[in-house]
């Protein structure tokens, strides 16, 4: 027997010390002491004003004791299901998910190969291959529609485009309080009611501040809409560093953290035990182009840094990966969505959104999505760390076959081979068989895959009677913004 | 008497040896006429293997058990068996070329060949040009296959054919290459008859260049 062994179950990974986390922690705690933020809302001006904070005119400054009181109300756990039960989804720590981000106003035509304007059936078809992409946990809506009768309601058709073609867990934008009122109505007809709804919320409100330290009328009224119905919220902060915030790493994620604890002491002031969850797309501007980058190492490493956060303070984290800057989905594209899907999954961020986007946040390709699909497999391979238990080593094997010998037909390989990750799209072959094959690149064969998912893939439709009330709430939005 | 295919099929598929060794001895017993037992049950269950590994619904291990499963049927099949049942499934002799030590790849190669019902000799890595016409001379194969994994020892693949021609063996035999630096072009300019990028095509290859 051996004794004094530790053993990595999976492979390690993290940015930060304990004691930087709480150097950050300590320094977010006195900016909203100090600097606080500005709040354009006004029941939340008055929960702050009734509150020990101090306010004057928009801006709210919180003693750090509120902060702590708050932060200890918040769950742990969240367990997310999807329109067909199977695909159930558990937010706690070091439990990853991946899943698309949302809102691209322009998409990238299939047909004609430009960049048109993103309408009902991209978010559609989008949602159709996250349904049928095992990789996939959730469902943001890749698209914007932009076809909508009015730009008003158009979270309501958004949402609805999502259910009929996904059936898993989903994260959801909205215009403002009411329009998020309207899809957790749509959700809660979904789950079978406003309680089952609370015990397996469908999805998570998607909500930001506008960095740096301000809260605008609909981010507020999303906030305590969410508090007060319990519905899973993220409040995430964008920032980007050098331009809405410090060009340096740490002033950046001091300030993103500031932001969150002020949702969370409002949220807090509402109704105790929502369920929050910390976000952040920590980023930077980029000098020479002055764009929000989604494809700078430093989104990684600061999303990275911003999950060990949140770990320590028990929140459960929604980070960025599988994105990138690039205008299409060329060399650069993988490249860095390759690099931001490393880093988020080994962080062990729970909610991993924007995977596939391109063109830093504005244009949607389908095909995206399923190299991603591939590229998330290699990354979760790397992930399963090495097993090194008496079977694994292999010592009786090697002897077994001596130096000279073979493995390839050993039960030993032929059990074991299958830990290995199977890749799909990626070519292994030889040249003459690639040849033999039509010699296509990733492109031609990722362009083949979203055909034959698109067309082959029949996501579970919903019953007659249940499209006609979510069309019903979505009927009466169109009327009361006409 | 005929055989049940679908049996023999699916036993080669699985890999499951004692079973197929099984049907195949109680073929025998019921005096099912061997060539049949080949031809229309071992071959096309074989066939079924490959079809399926070139599709990417079989995989490496799995296919070399399969072949595995055929051999050990074909040990027990093969003393009932007439040249004429065989057709070109007949004998080959593989090797790996002189000052060349890589094992695998040619072990890859004749495993796959005694899954399509070949005899395979096996002479070994590192083996010298006089060692490949000697057992061409002693086993008489339908099929020489040599194995060079690294470019200073792919010239000796064009020595041993030489050697063939020298002893005047070389038409009783086709001569099949392989080997990560080889190319089809290499293989023309020695006057190989067969160059197969891998192990999985080599059987194929040669089974259309037997039926031109």
């Amino acid at each position: 027997m051996k004794i004094n062994q530790t053993v990595n179950k999976t492979t390690q990974f993290k940015v930060l010390s304990e004691d930087q986390i709480r150097q950050i922690y300590f320094a977010a705690l006195e900016v909203l002491e100090r600097t606080g933020g500005q709040v354009f809302q006004e029941e939340a001006l008055e929960l702050f004003k009734n509150s020990d904070a101090v306010v004057k005119g928009n801006t709210v400054r919180i003693p750090p004791f509120m902060v702590e009181e708050a932060l200890n109300f918040y769950p742990r756990k969240i367990t997310l299901r999807g329109r067909n039960k199977k695909h159930s989804l558990s937010l706690q720590k070091d439990t990853v998910a991946f899943g698309t981000g949302s809102d691209l106003p322009f998409t990238y035509d299939r047909e004609t190969g430009e960049r048109r304007r993103t309408v009902y059936n991209d978010v559609k078809n989008a949602g159709h291959l996250v349904d049928a992409l095992s990789h996939y946990d959730f469902f943001m809506s890749h698209g914007i529609v932009g076809d909508a009768p009015n730009p008003q309601t158009y979270d309501r058709h958004q949402f609805m485009a999502m259910l009929e073609s996904c059936t898993k867990p989903m994260v959801v934008t909205s215009v403002d309080g009411e329009g998020l009122k309207d899809l957790w109505k749509m959700g809660c007809l979904i789950q079978g009611g406003e309680e089952e709804f609370k015990l397996n919320p469908l999805f998570v409100a998607y909500i930001e501040p506008i960095s740096p330290l301000k809260n605008d009328r609909t981010a507020v009224e999303k906030l305590l809409f969410a508090a007060e119905k319990k519905i899973p919220a993220m409040y995430t902060p964008c920032p980007s560093s050098g331009a809405t915030a410090p060009a340096t790493i740490a002033g950046m994620l001091v300030q993103s953290l500031a932001e969150t604890l002020l949702a969370s002491v409002l949220c807090h002031l509402k109704k105790p035990g929502m369920p929050l969850i910390m976000g952040g797309v920590t980023t930077l501007l980029d000098m020479k182009t002055s764009t929000y980058s989604y494809g700078a190492p430093e989104l990684s490493l600061a999303s990275a840094a911003n999950t060990d956060i949140s770990k320590w303070l028990n929140l459960i984290m929604f980070s960025t990966g599988g994105c990138s800057d690039a205008k299409i989905l060329d060399e650069q594209a993988a490249a860095e969505q390759m690099t931001s899907l490393f880093y988020s999954y080994l962080s062990g961020a729970n909610l991993i959104h924007d995977v596939g986007y391109i063109d830093h946040g504005t244009n949607a390709s389908l095909e995206s999505l399923v190299l991603n699909q591939e590229m998330i497999g290699m990354v979760k391979q790397f992930g399963q760390g090495i097993n090194t238990d008496e079977e694994h080593l292999a010592l009786e094997l090697i002897e077994k076959q001596g130096p000279g010998g073979e493995y390839v037909t050993t039960d030993h390989t032929y059990k074991h081979w299958k830990e290995w990750y199977m890749p799909k799209l990626q070519d292994r072959s030889d040249y003459e068989t690639w040849v033999g094959n039509g010699s296509k690149t990733m492109g031609q064969r990722v362009k083949e895959e979203t055909n034959r998912l698109l067309e082959e893939h029949n996501p579970q439709p919903m019953d007659d009677k249940l499209v006609q009330e979510l069309k019903g709430i979505i009927h009466d939005a169109d009327k009361r913004h006409s | 008497m005929s055989v049940d295919t679908t049996r023999i099929s699916e036993a080669i598929a699985k890999g499951q040896m004692d079973e197929l060794q099984a049907i195949t001895q109680k073929a025998l017993d019921d005096k099912v006429d061997p060539g049949t037992i080949l031809n229309q049950g071992l071959l096309p269950g074989m066939d079924k293997v490959g079809q399926l590994w070139r599709e990417g619904e079989m995989f490496m291990p799995e296919v070399l058990r399969s072949a595995k499963t055929m051999s050990k049927a074909m040990d027990i099949l093969r003393p009932h068996l007439s040249e004429g049942d065989l057709g070109s499934a007949g004998k080959m002799v593989i090797g790996t070329v002189a000052g060349d030590l890589h094992d695998i790849g040619k072990d890859l190669a004749g495993m796959m060949f005694e899954g399509a019902g070949y005899e395979v000799i096996n002479i070994g890595i590192d083996q010298p040009n006089d060692a490949f016409v000697e057992a061409a001379i002693e086993h008489k194969p339908t099929l020489l296959g040599m194995s060079a994994l690294l470019t200073t020892t792919m010239p000796r693949m064009g020595e041993v054919i030489n050697s063939l021609k020298e002893s005047g063996i070389r038409d009783q035999m086709a001569v099949i290459i392989g080997g990560a630096p080889v190319t089809q072009e290499f293989a023309d300019e020695i006057g190989a008859d067969l160059y197969a990028p891998n192990a999985g095509s080599a059987v194929e290859l040669t089974r259309q260049f037997f039926h031109r």
